[in-house]
């Protein structure tokens, strides 16, 4: 049982990835595939959780979460802080390092 | 004493060439001439303790280097060979050394020369004293070292740096030679010293006998000896290495005197007098040296007589009689060779020391078509060279006689080279018809100097003249007294009186000739225009147009064959540009071309270093291309590697 929202979990994940990967015109949609991929992972531990039964996983989830909320508040702040120096936040001029 | 006399020119060479500043141009003169004198003396007691008193000294040293199967000792040989050679090398050379102290004066490096004139009779005392090859070679090479820096002497001078750059080398060429045939006669015999190789050689003999039992491989034997023989062509100016020799006397001439009378051209004779036993294994090898030796008195012959320098006449006539001492060691006869040699080392260091006054004399001009008329000026240095040149040509009871006849009679003796025979009886003409030439063009015919040199011609002093009249007597007595001391172990050969004297009349007819021609042609074409006389008698009226009037008269086709046969004799039988043409152009061009473009530019730097680091550079640059600074092409690598890492990971 539950174990087709495993799929759910990992089509998430993809659908995080690629939003990453592809995506080359807005930091915010980068910060939200992030944080797409950040609720699959969640949520795949939640179900994994209740499919062996254990708390562990709910824990973790918890974990994540706070790691998620944390982390997304500082990506924003840096995010502004970009925009303030650059004044633009697509992802395509942040090209100032290439090797 | 026996060390002695290797021992005092090394200290001159040193003490006048470390401390010239200190002694001063006459102490260097004084101290390396009065060594080298105390040298000689030495020489002459050892030649009484070891020829006359019949006692070989042999003086070891130390020992130089030491292998499991190989030993070489520093030591020295006084056998009757080298005393002789001893006598031969210090005496001319203190004479040279006497000579040069007044022949140089004026010049601002003469204690450098005479540095390196002691240096250089050091190094052939070191050769002939040696008891092993491997001594033997560095007194080969010493010598060539020494004629380097003598030619060289007046080093400001393109033309002497170029000719003393091409002795250098083309001893080399022979050198190589020596170098070879060292390492197969110590993979032969397994020792490099005389005494073990000869002593082998004598077994070899008895191995015969006995069905080859012991001994040494024949054809590895002819190879030594050709190998030796190359050496030895490329220090005694044979033909093929010999165009070193005319060359330098771009040096002084007591150098040439030291170079060609006594000391270098000597040294590749005497390799093949000592190598004798291993000669004598090897007929081959005894043929190539007869023909090689006959050919190039011949050529040296027919190319004196054209040439025009008073010094490269006696260049060539040196390379004349050094062929006669080759050819007459192809026939084993060794100690005959060695009897010419010292016959030769006596007028040929008075041929070149006159020559040397003649030049002094006349204000340092050396072309013989600007000389002349000097027997009245410098009536002395005139009588020296008749003495030499006549000794040269070997008139009847002087030095040359003795050994230059018995050259050919022992030649004539032996039926399956009656070539050589030929060869050496017409060279014997050219000599004595080059040898009046250069005496009437120098001082019986009108005169061409200018005035102003021409009165200010002089005797030179004391220190120049002595060792003149010195050699002279040499010339003339060296030859009946040191007759029975070298070949009383020569039987001269059966043959009849008529062909006795041919050589004798072929020279007299020789030397008459020249005299006639020149004579008449003087009288028939008037005094005026000594150059021109000249240029008509050696039939070259149209070489030089601008000197004859009849600039655009139709020429003869005799005219026209003399002309050819005079320009092939007087650039030497074209062997420079044969030489210069097919050899030394091709090898530039290869090694230009070939080893510096090719490998050195080419093969070897694309895989080497340079093709290396540009590969290495256009790969980093590609990967560093990669980091795109792109945050969502990271986010992909990272994605495919995690991957990768994860699914590999999981395979393993």
């Amino acid at each position: 049982m539950y174990y087709e929202y495993l799929t759910v979990g990992v089509i998430l994940f993809i659908f995080g990835v690629l939003g990453i990967v592809l995506n080359r015109s807005n930091l915010i949609i980068m910060l939200m595939s992030i944080e797409l991929m950040l609720l699959a992972i969640a949520f795949l531990f939640l179900i994994n959780s209740i499919v062996i039964d254990n708390l562990i996983g709910e824990i973790f989830t918890l974990m994540v979460l706070t790691v998620a909320a944390a982390e997304s508040a500082i990506g924003l702040a840096i995010l502004v802080a970009y925009y303030r120096v650059r004044g633009t936040i697509a992802v395509k001029s942040l090209n100032l390092l290439r090797g | 004493m026996y060390i002695l006399v290797l021992f005092l020119p090394l200290l001159s060479a040193i003490i006048s060439g470390l401390f010239g500043r200190k002694i001063g141009t006459k102490g260097a003169g004084v101290l390396t001439s009065s060594c080298i004198v105390i040298s000689a003396l030495v020489s002459c007691c050892i030649f009484y303790e070891t020829v006359l008193n019949s006692s070989a000294a042999y003086v070891k040293l130390w020992r130089w280097f030491d292998s499991e199967l190989f030993t070489a000792y520093f030591g020295l040989q006084f056998d009757s060979l080298t005393a002789i050679m001893l006598i031969v090398v210090t005496s001319v050379s203190a004479l040279v050394h006497i000579y040069s102290t007044g022949y140089m004066s004026g010049d601002p490096h003469i204690p450098r020369f005479m540095s390196y004139l002691s240096l250089f009779t050091f190094l052939m005392i070191v050769l002939v004293t040696s008891e092993n090859y491997v001594q033997l070679f560095i007194g080969w090479e010493g010598v060539g070292l020494c004629s380097y820096l003598l030619i060289n002497f007046w080093l400001t001078r393109i033309k002497a740096n170029k000719a003393a750059m091409k002795a250098m080398l083309i001893n080399r060429v022979g050198d190589i030679g020596l170098i070879l045939a060292m390492i197969k006669i110590l993979a032969e015999f397994g020792a490099l010293d005389f005494s073990t190789i000869y002593s082998v050689m004598s077994l070899n003999e008895w191995g015969d006998v006995y069905s080859n039992s012991v001994g040494v491989n024949k054809d590895s034997l002819t190879i030594i000896c050709l190998l030796l023989f190359l050496g030895a062509v490329g220090k005694s100016a044979q033909l093929g290495l010999h165009t070193w020799l005319p060359d330098a006397m771009e040096g002084p001439t007591p150098v040439s005197a030291l170079i060609h009378a006594a000391t270098m051209v000597t040294a590749g004779v005497f390799l093949i007098i000592r190598s004798g036993p291993l000669f004598e294994g090897s007929p081959f090898a005894l043929t190539v040296v007869t023909i090689l030796g006959a050919l190039t008195a011949f050529f040296a012959a027919t190319t004196g007589v054209v040439q025009n320098d008073l010094k490269k006449v006696i260049a060539y006539s040196t390379c004349s009689k050094v062929g006669y001492m080759v050819m007459v060691c192809g026939l084993s006869n060794y100690s005959t060779s060695l009897f010419h040699l010292m016959n030769h080392a006596f007028f040929k260091a008075l041929l070149f020391l006159s020559a040397g006054s003649v030049i002094h004399a006349v204000s340092d001009e050396q072309d013989m078509r600007k000389m002349g008329g000097l027997l009245k000026s410098i009536p002395f240095t005139y009588t020296m060279i008749l003495i030499g040149s006549l000794s040269l040509m070997g008139f009847p009871y002087l030095t040359g006689f003795y050994s230059k006849d018995l050259i050919l009679e022992l030649t004539y003796d032996k039926y399956y080279v009656a070539f050589a025979y030929w060869l050496g009886s017409f060279s014997a003409l050219l000599t004595a018809f080059y040898s009046m030439r250069l005496i009437y063009l120098t001082f019986i015919t009108d005169t061409n100097l200018k005035k102003e040199v021409l009165t200010k011609v002089h005797e030179s002093t004391w220190n120049i003249t002595l060792p003149l009249l010195l050699l002279a007597f040499g010339s003339i007595f060296v030859g009946y007294l040191g007759k029975e001391v070298v070949i009383s172990n020569v039987i001269p050969p059966m043959i009849s009186n008529s062909v006795k004297v041919v050589p004798l009349v072929l020279s007299l007819l020789g030397a008459l000739l020249a005299f006639v021609i020149y004579d008449r042609v003087t009288r028939v074409t008037g005094a005026k225009g000594g150059i021109r006389n000249f240029v008509r008698v050696n039939s070259i009226r149209n070489v030089r147009s601008s000197f004859s009037e009849e600039k655009f008269e139709q020429k003869s086709p005799w005219t026209q064959l003399f002309h050819v046969v005079y320009t092939f004799f007087n650039s030497a039988w074209q062997f420079n540009y044969v030489i210069n043409h097919f050899i030394v152009k091709n090898v530039w061009k290869f090694g230009h071309l070939v080893t510096y473009r090719i490998i050195d530019r080419g093969i070897l730097e694309t895989i080497g270093p340079k093709g290396i680091s540009k590969v290495l550079i256009s790969l980093t640059q590609t990967i560093s291309n990669y980091q795109s600074g792109m945050v969502f092409n990271y986010a992909l690598i990272m994605i495919i590697f995690t991957t990768f890492f994860i699914s590999g990971a999981s395979v393993l």
